[in-house]
């Protein structure tokens, strides 16, 4: 996209060519806007559109909610309504295409804050998949929330046509769309052939009929061969963006504004440490201040002396947030790996990754530990003790194993209560509070936040308030000279 | 026999076994042919010398460079990685990959916690059976559901095989493609701390997964009497474990106990507990209308090494590279003939050599078997190629 056409460009428009810029309300961006507008204006839009996608992300990640569930919407239009962000809510809850003086300006909003924000999240490959996610959520949810006549005139302004298979075609597959494909009433639908790898959400679920490099799609499937044309289009226009980053940046106005837009919301990514951690107190640590997930990978790599690939990854990047250092690190894995293996063996095949993940190997990227809702979506294989522990356990295994820590019976059913409702993150603060004696309710959304938070206990720099009926139970496990030892170098 | 000869004869052996039986012209085709629209030379190769030194970003530019590299560095193990933009050797900062031919790795030691007559690098008979039924299904998936064609089955050389699909579409996917292909074949997910690893839910089951259950339906029996799955009171629980329902699982439990410790029959009687359980609760038995297909899968089905199908520059060991640990060449072999395959007569580079060898005749002629598969895949891989330029031309025409 080229800035300067924006900084050149004529006054306000006057709303009969905001009809036809806007005929309605989903847009699939492909012009950049073109009129004046203020910084405040700028600063604004662009806030406000973080906000919105910061909603998507907070319905699925700490509220557990399915996506696109109606629960889910219903969710995220509420939350638009009580931040204020009325015209959003509108865009989203009845997608349509009125041309009232208050859609196409609702509509005007959406499209110049969707392009504000690529150039902030054009910076980097994790901004950059981030942002796609979020955007494709919105597209989708408001696209499922269309009327029907909308959606005919939304294809049609986007010159969207497909015919659809013929009847003896349809009917000589008709038990397979029976068998896979997930829709009631099949007999009366029209079918549309296209090539698998525009519906690639669709195969990846197992939820089309595939023959032959081809997937059979019903017409409220189109939202898959639609949001994967808008992923790919996003992805290039992100990369595009970002190599005229230079340019907007000679704007002085702009750059800090950008650059700070998604730090203001996800805040720290924990890729650079803040203090240096021994690696003699990790044992003690995993048991007061690790969180679940690490605390496992911990402890699992201690009885085996070996993690499996995801596991090292997980657990290798949160140490090196907390603040292990690359030396440590190393010998950290070695002291370990090399009880089941030769030295020779562990300096030719591990030794790698841990200097990779420091960012010494390969393409040299400092990369950042993983976030929970990377951990909650990762995939988790055989022989795998990765993940989220509320997400990837066996309830009964979680249950045994918060028994063998010695937690109450109530935080270890509070804990229990929220896994199995898929309130993962919300069952990793209760973990907290049960480890901390705590009632602080943490929204908690990435490993390492909740390890400074747990430090900051510890540390006396919060107050804990102590709940009344709980007495310290937690199993004397740590050996208070090791405890000790900790506080002092810190 | 692998045993009888050691690693260190390997220095001796690989420049003979390279000039001799290596099939340099059919490999080089196969892979410009895959790297086409690119020349062969952008393709990486990667050697590992003795000693596990590790040689990246090698390539070649025909057969005959192929001779040179090969005597001169005299790799104990071949990969293949992806096709970029520039030869690999040259600019690699700015180097794009621009395809790769999309592959899966599936290894025995994914299936230790199933499998009962060998643990880790081990592999017999018995657990090979594993390896036939994941071939049949990857193959019947993705041939009938992909569309897929030139398809190149591999030993890998000691406890697993490969597959490479080099049709133009497979090889020029992106990897979000890749994972969605990777994802539609998978089935079986959680780690060691999920007991049951596959839920299908209780709708209607996919065409896919239904064509699985019939190649795993072939096997399944003898499976269940050489695995003897339910057999010891260790093995059975793992198997109740997988039973959700309590009320089932605890009536499963009881009668499977007090029978003999006969897998099949413990498996028949099974059926017939879940059956008339089935019956009785009527509704509620929704939620494990797939049970039986579901403990099938989670025994049978095929346990792709993902990562190595979503991840576009992976490398993977090459057809006709000689395993270092095991000697044993890994052969191309056609994926209806997996089930008649014996690991012993898999050649290895020491039998083959040596013409004294018991097993000499046999491997040779085996080895000629694996060349002619070879030579097969890449003669269809080279008409459909010229085909796709002819449309492809002729398309351009007529704009």
């Amino acid at each position: 996209m080229d800035l300067n056409i924006r900084r050149k460009s004529t006054k306000v428009q006057l709303s009969g060519s905001l009809v036809e810029t806007y005929p309605h309300d989903l847009q699939m961006y492909k012009i950049p806007p073109t009129e004046n507008i203020t910084l405040q204006e700028f600063e604004t839009l662009a806030l406000e559109r973080v906000t919105l996608l910061r909603c998507l992300a907070t319905a699925t990640t700490l509220k557990g909610l399915r996506m696109y569930s109606e629960e889910w919407t219903e969710y995220v239009i509420g939350e638009l309504k009580t931040q204020g962000l009325k015209y959003y809510a509108k865009l989203c809850e009845k997608t349509s295409c009125a041309t009232t003086e208050a859609d196409l300006q609702a509509r005007r909003k959406d499209h110049i804050a969707h392009f504000i924000l690529r150039l902030a999240y054009c910076r980097t490959e994790e901004l950059r998949r981030w942002f796609i996610a979020r955007e494709l959520e919105l597209f989708k949810m408001r696209f499922a929330t269309m009327r029907s006549d909308a959606v005919e005139t939304f294809f049609k302004i986007n010159n969207l046509c497909y015919t659809n298979i013929s009847d003896d075609e349809k009917s000589e597959i008709m038990h397979h769309l029976r068998e896979s494909t997930p829709h009631s009433n099949i007999d009366n639908m029209k079918f549309y052939k296209v090539k698998f790898y525009e519906v690639l959400d669709l195969v990846k679920m197992r939820k089309v009929y595939l023959s032959g490099g081809y997937a059979y799609i019903a017409h409220k499937d189109f939202i898959s061969v639609l949001s994967a044309q808008y992923r790919t289009q996003l992805k290039q226009s992100l990369a595009v963006a970002s190599h005229h980053l230079g340019e907007i940046e000679q704007d002085e106005r702009l750059v800090s504004l950008l650059k700070g837009l998604h730090q203001s919301y996800s805040g720290d990514d924990y890729s650079n440490a803040k203090a240096m951690i021994p690696i003699e107190s990790l044992d003690s640590l995993s048991v007061k201040s690790f969180p679940l997930c690490m605390r496992q990978l911990h402890e699992q790599l201690r009885l085996a002396h070996h993690l499996k690939h995801g596991g090292r990854l997980q657990y290798g990047l949160f140490l090196k947030g907390i603040g292990v250092t690359l030396e440590d690190s190393l010998k950290f894995w070695r002291d370990e790996f090399t009880k089941i293996m030769e030295l020779d063996k562990f300096e030719k095949q591990y030794a790698y990754n841990v200097r990779y993940n420091y960012g010494k190997e390969g393409s040299k990227k400092n990369y950042s530990p993983f976030s929970c809702l990377k951990i909650i979506n990762n995939t988790v294989g055989p022989g795998d003790c990765h993940g989220c522990p509320y997400k990837h356990c066996d309830v009964s295994i979680l249950k045994n194993r918060l028994q063998g820590y010695g937690f109450e019976y109530q935080a270890i059913n509070e804990i229990m209560d929220m896994t199995k409702k898929g309130h993962f993150q919300i069952a990793c603060s209760k973990y907290f509070d049960a480890v901390h004696h705590s009632d602080m309710g943490l929204g908690i959304n990435h490993p390492n936040q909740y390890f400074e938070e747990s430090q900051k206990i510890a540390k006396g720099d919060i107050k804990v308030e102590i709940k009344k009926e709980a007495k310290p139970s937690v199993k004397k496990e740590i050996n208070d000279f090791d405890a000790m030892d900790f506080e002092e170098i810190m | 026999m692998v045993g009888l000869y050691d690693e260190s004869m390997l220095p001796e052996m690989l420049p003979i076994y390279y000039t001799r039986l290596f099939p340099q012209s059919i490999f080089c085709r196969w892979l410009s042919c895959g790297s086409s629209p690119q020349p062969l030379s952008n393709r990486e190769l990667s050697f590992t010398l003795a000693d596990d030194v590790y040689l990246r970003y090698l390539s070649i530019c025909n057969q005959k460079e192929l001779q040179l590299l090969l005597q001169k560095k005299c790799p104990h193990k071949l990969d293949i990685g992806a096709v970029y933009n520039t030869k690999p050797s040259i600019g690699r900062h700015d180097a794009v990959v621009l395809s790769r031919e999309l592959v899966f790795d599936i290894d025995l030691t994914d299936y230790d916690e199933v499998r009962t007559c060998c643990q880790e690098a081990k592999v017999c008979e018995k657990c090979w059976k594993f390896m036939v039924i994941a071939c049949e299904i990857i193959d019947k998936t993705l041939k009938e559901d992909f569309g897929f064609q030139s398809i190149l089955w591999v030993f890998s050389g000691r406890r697993g095989i490969h597959c490479w699909v080099s049709d133009y579409e497979a090889r020029t996917l992106d990897s979000p493609g890749r994972g969605a292909v990777a994802d539609y074949l998978c089935l079986i997910m959680g780690g060691d701390n999920q007991n049951k690893k596959v839920h299908l839910g209780s709708d209607n089951l996919h065409t896919s997964i239904r064509r699985a259950l019939a190649v795993i339906d072939k096997y399944f029996d003898q499976l269940l009497e050489d695995q003897e799955f339910l057999s010891s009171a260790e093995r059975l629980d793992k198997m109740l474990k997988m039973i959700p329902d309590e009320a089932l699982r605890s009536q499963v439990q009881k009668t499977l106990e007090s029978m003999p410790e006969n897998s099949l029959l413990r498996w028949k009687m099974f059926l017939s507990v879940y059956e008339s359980y089935c019956r009785e609760s009527g509704n509620n038995a929704r939620k494990i209308r797939y049970l039986v297909e579901e403990i099938k899968i989670q025994f049978c089905y095929p346990r792709l090494d993902v990562n190595v199908t979503k991840g576009f520059n992976h490398l993977l060991k090459s057809p006709f590279s000689i395993h270092p640990k095991t000697g044993k060449v890994s052969v191309v072999f056609k994926p209806g003939n997996a089930k008649n395959m014996k690991l012993d007569e898999i050649p290895s580079i020491y039998s083959l050599l040596d013409d004294s060898a018991p097993d000499n005749a046999q491997h040779e002629a085996n080895m000629r078997v694996a060349v002619k598969n070879f030579q097969e895949v890449v003669f269809s891989l080279e008409k459909a190629e010229a085909m796709r330029r002819r449309n492809d031309a002729n398309m351009s025409l007529d704009f």
